[in-house]
């Protein structure tokens, strides 16, 4: 009887401590979920915060916002094409460079160079990924920009551009269409679009080799084997085995790095010139709609706040879009891998 | 076939050999799903109170499963069910009523890999009791030295029990692990192929700690090692695809198995 | 005749595609080279004993103290809002949401926060603090230390979700299971076993969002703001590092320049070394679990 009093409280005494148990689970796991649904806030805050700030911007221009070029705080007329124009520019440039660069280092990382050399060349590179904007900044401003003026514009403009010092038009100028007016410029410094595209390409290269070589790595050695097998050299295995096995995921890897270039304020905003002028030239300088935001923010009031509150939304928009593929891109190699 | 027929050994359900002791664990009609598959399929048997109970049988045939229905670790993974009855002290543990903090103070459970929590080795055991019972500290270095003594640790950790439990070698680890298991007191005591990840020597003091272990507490053990069951166990179970095939004495099950099935298991024929 | 014709072409794209490979790995390593050397050049020639102790309203007389007081403030204010939420959220992601839905969706949406516009987090943090403080305080536009915090918790919160995430699910399962079978309940598992066996991974997390909101300006522009002088008040406007480096670089001045240079100098050793810290905690993590 005694025994049976005791066992019958301890079973009432664990119950208890179950129930309670089960309580604090209940609210921790609340907790958690909360801090969770957080991430989803911001996303959601940001897209919500920019598009409501910049609801006169779209109240009063309209769909016409999007294709004037026209960015006058005086008047206030204000149109997004400029900043698009260079946003896109810069970062199209800034593939075009980054990922036949990125390619190679990851060809040679997983591919050609000894293995004692690979982990740390493939740190090296990393490391630049790791270097604050803002430094690529200074760096672009101070040594490349001036670099880039002294070296290699002179040569674009006199070779390829419509306004070349001595007035002479080269063969490729007058004979390819677009090519003049591309590298035309007679604007004496180093900023422009296309020297904010090559730095952003110096910044986009770490991400988009990294996610290259560790996807090159994914590819199953019996895969390779079996083409080394056939007689196939190092470069045949890699453009036609490894490369269409991992090519979701390489494309995944480039968007990456284009969402980066879209949204890179930095980097950009000391090198493109913030001109709001829209010129055929990739020499002349430019605006991205990050560098507009950077540096007309804190002295807009009105409608040219709430344009530039538009223009954010744009570029979240349009990074989110970006975004989502490749992360879509990259998911695709994760499940042929099964992971 | 004559001798275990007299044993009372019915063909489909195999639940009751020679009644050695009074049934601790009472198994019936037991089916287990995950994600729609059937992964066992009507089992039924009557574990006894204080005697070693192996579990034997090849990958896959469910001995694992069951036993981690025993204390519903299962439970903690989407999209697994299990249906019947187990009774444990004549109540259902699989009865959603029946609360987890009581069935996993009566049913502890051993694991392949000595999992040691990333603690001190005193912590490690004090760990589990201090979520259960309000203990003093002096109550509390008497249970811990009690658990590791049973579990044939004390001698070799009594001088660092503040140091962290992952400097201990596998073997102690997985003693470790047990002590932490019956430091809570439970009744039952369930051990997943304890030893699979130990060396010869290892093994075989685990293999001496369950034969002490006995006296105190019903002992389930899943094996891969079919001497194991042989050297430790009074009773035998074998399975095959979700299915409990023979129960038995485990001299009779090693000697004069009844079915085919086993005995091609035990000749080593597959498995 | 014409098969080696073939293989000899073969030959020389293989040659050619290679050495082109080791071209390309040269060009990266070369830019890295260039943008470390000079601001180790420029930085190091710049470093003065004023620069830790005199603030920028002396101008190019000055130093960055407030800049430097500034930035650890905001950077202490990010980590220290994010790293709780962060390591929770991380947590529901591997313990509680594995394989479900909505966990699938959010772990998704925070690799994408991950690499989202850091400016557009900026505007987003001016929106919900800066403006409706100014409107409270009739119309003074209130930038603020605290406001600064709030948009680098912004970006360091997605690096610590998915480095938490990452690490718990490498705490093999076996640990939960042992842990549940002693009774022991959801939230203590995961707070004093599984966060304890993950410790240096999320450490390490931590330390990489440290690194990648230290060097983070275009949030603090329209939310510290800057102030030429010292100030410890987090309500108050604040400068930081890069905010100030911007502000000099783009200066005509060659005496900011210089400054600039320094405090480009100190906020790349700072990164470097928390990167470095980062991979060493994270290589002493290997003993624990096999």
């Amino acid at each position: 009887m005694q025994a049976n009093v005791g066992a019958v409280s301890t079973a009432i005494a664990q119950e208890a401590r179950s129930h309670r148990d089960a309580r604090h689970d209940r609210l921790f796991g609340w907790l958690l979920k909360a801090c969770a649904l957080l991430v989803l806030a911001c996303l959601l805050g940001a897209a919500g915060a920019t598009l409501w700030g910049g609801r006169h911007a779209f109240g009063a221009f309209g769909w016409h916002f999007l294709i004037s070029d026209a960015w006058d705080p005086s008047s206030d007329t204000f149109g997004a094409l400029v900043p698009v124009y260079g946003t896109i520019a810069t970062s199209l440039i800034a593939l075009l460079i980054a990922v036949p660069v990125s390619f190679g280092i990851a060809l040679y990382l997983s591919e050609v160079a000894p293995p004692w050399l690979r982990t740390p060349v493939a740190s090296a590179i990393e490391l630049l990924a790791g270097i604050p904007s803002i430094i690529y900044g200074m760096w672009g401003l101070f040594i490349f920009a001036p670099f880039f003026a002294d070296h290699i514009k002179p040569w674009l403009t006199n070779y390829l551009g419509n306004k070349p010092d001595d007035g002479k038009l080269s063969w490729v100028a007058e004979h390819v269409p677009f090519v003049g007016s591309l590298f035309g410029s007679d604007y004496p410094f180093g900023a422009s679009v296309l020297t904010a595209g090559i730095v952003l390409a110096v910044m986009i290269i770490p991400f988009i080799s990294s996610v290259m070589r560790e996807v090159f790595q994914t590819v199953p050695t019996r895969l390779k084997e079996s083409a080394y097998a056939l007689g196939s050299s190092t470069w045949e295995v890699s453009w036609d085995i490894v490369l269409p096995y991992t090519r979701s995921a390489v494309i995944g890897g480039i968007f990456l790095g284009l969402g980066r270039a879209l949204g890179e304020t930095m980097a950009v905003t000391f090198v493109l010139g913030n001109a709001m002028k829209l010129s055929p030239s990739i020499l002349d300088p430019g605006a991205s709609i990050a560098s507009t935001i950077a540096n007309q923010f804190s002295e807009a009031a009105g409608l040219q706040k709430s344009t530039l509150m538009a223009l954010a939304f744009l570029l979240f928009v349009v990074t989110f879009i970006v975004l989502l593929i490749a992360r879509w891109m990259l998911r695709q190699l994760a499940h042929k891998e099964g992971r | 076939m004559t001798e275990s027929a007299a044993a009372g050994i019915h063909p489909q359900s195999a639940a009751t050999p020679t009644p050695i002791a009074p049934t601790k664990l009472k198994v019936r009609d037991l089916h287990f799903y995950y994600n729609g598959f059937h992964a066992l399929k009507g089992i039924n048997m009557d574990i006894p109170e204080k005697k070693v109970t192996a579990i034997i049988g090849p990958s896959g045939c469910g001995k694992s499963t069951l036993l981690r229905i025993f204390n519903r670790i299962y439970a903690i993974y989407p999209k697994l069910e299990a249906k019947g009855e187990i009774v444990l002290d004549d109540e259902n543990i699989l009865d959603s009523g029946y609360s987890m903090n009581r069935l996993r103070s009566k049913v502890g459970m051993v694991f392949q890999k000595p999992v040691p929590f990333p603690m001190t080795i005193f912590e490690n055991v004090a760990y589990g009791i201090r979520h259960h019972e309000k203990l003093s500290r002096a109550d509390m270095d008497i249970r811990v030295e009690q658990a590791l003594r049973s579990a044939a640790l004390w001698d070799e950790v009594k001088d660092k029990l503040k140091q962290n439990a992952l400097g201990l070698s596998g073997g102690q680890q997985q003693r470790l692990c047990i002590a932490r298991g019956i430091a809570l007191k439970p009744e039952v005591l369930l051990l997943d192929e304890p030893t699979s990840a130990l060396d010869p020597i290892a093994t075989g003091r685990i293999e001496q700690l369950v034969e002490e272990l006995k006296s105190e507490y019903t002992i389930v053990i899943v094996t891969h090692n079919m001497q194991q069951a042989a050297r430790c166990s009074d009773l035998t179970a074998f399975m095959y695809l979700g299915e409990l095939i023979e129960f038995d004495r485990t001299e009779q099950i090693f000697t004069k198995p009844t079915k085919k099935q086993t005995e091609d298991y035990i000749t080593g024929r597959f498995g | 005749m014409s098969s080696s014709f073939l293989y000899t072409r073969r030959r020389i794209t293989n040659a050619l595609a290679l050495t082109l490979s080791m071209f390309a790995t040269l060009i990266g390593l070369i830019f890295l080279a260039w943008i470390l050397w000079e601001t180790l050049r420029q930085g190091i020639g710049a470093l003065d004993v004023k620069l830790f102790t005199k603030i920028t309203a002396y101008g190019e007389d000055g130093g960055l103290l407030n800049a430097m007081v500034g930035s650890l403030i905001i950077n202490f204010i990010g980590i220290a809002l994010a790293t709780p939420i962060g390591v929770l959220a991380g947590a529901w992601l591997a313990e509680y949401a594995n394989r479900t839905r909505l966990g699938e969706s959010i772990r998704f949406l925070n690799d994408i926060l991950l690499s989202a516009p850091s400016i557009v987090l900026g505007l987003f943090v001016y929106t919900i603090i800066v403006l409706p403080t100014t409107a409270l305080t009739s119309g003074n536009t209130t930038f603020s230390g605290l406001a600064g915090g709030v948009a680098l918790a912004l970006i360091a919160l997605p690096v610590i979700v998915r480095t938490t995430d990452e690490m718990l699910r490498l705490v093999p399962s076996t640990l939960r299971e042992a842990s549940l079978s002693l009774g022991i309940p959801q939230w203590k598992l995961t707070t004093q076993i599984l966060m304890r066996s993950a410790r240096s991974g999320i450490i390490t997390g931590v330390l990489l969002a440290l690194a990648r909101i230290s060097g983070e300006t275009a949030p603090l522009l329209f939310t510290a703001f800057g102030n030429n002088y010292l100030t410890f008040n987090p309500m108050d406007k604040m400068s930081s590092l890069p905010q100030m480096i911007y502000q000099y670089a783009n200066d005509p001045g060659e005496g900011l320049h210089a400054i600039a240079w320094a405090g480009a100098f100190v906020i790349t050793m700072f990164v470097l070394l928390l990167s470095l810290a980062s991979r060493l905690v994270l290589s002493r993590n290997k003993v624990s679990h096999d």
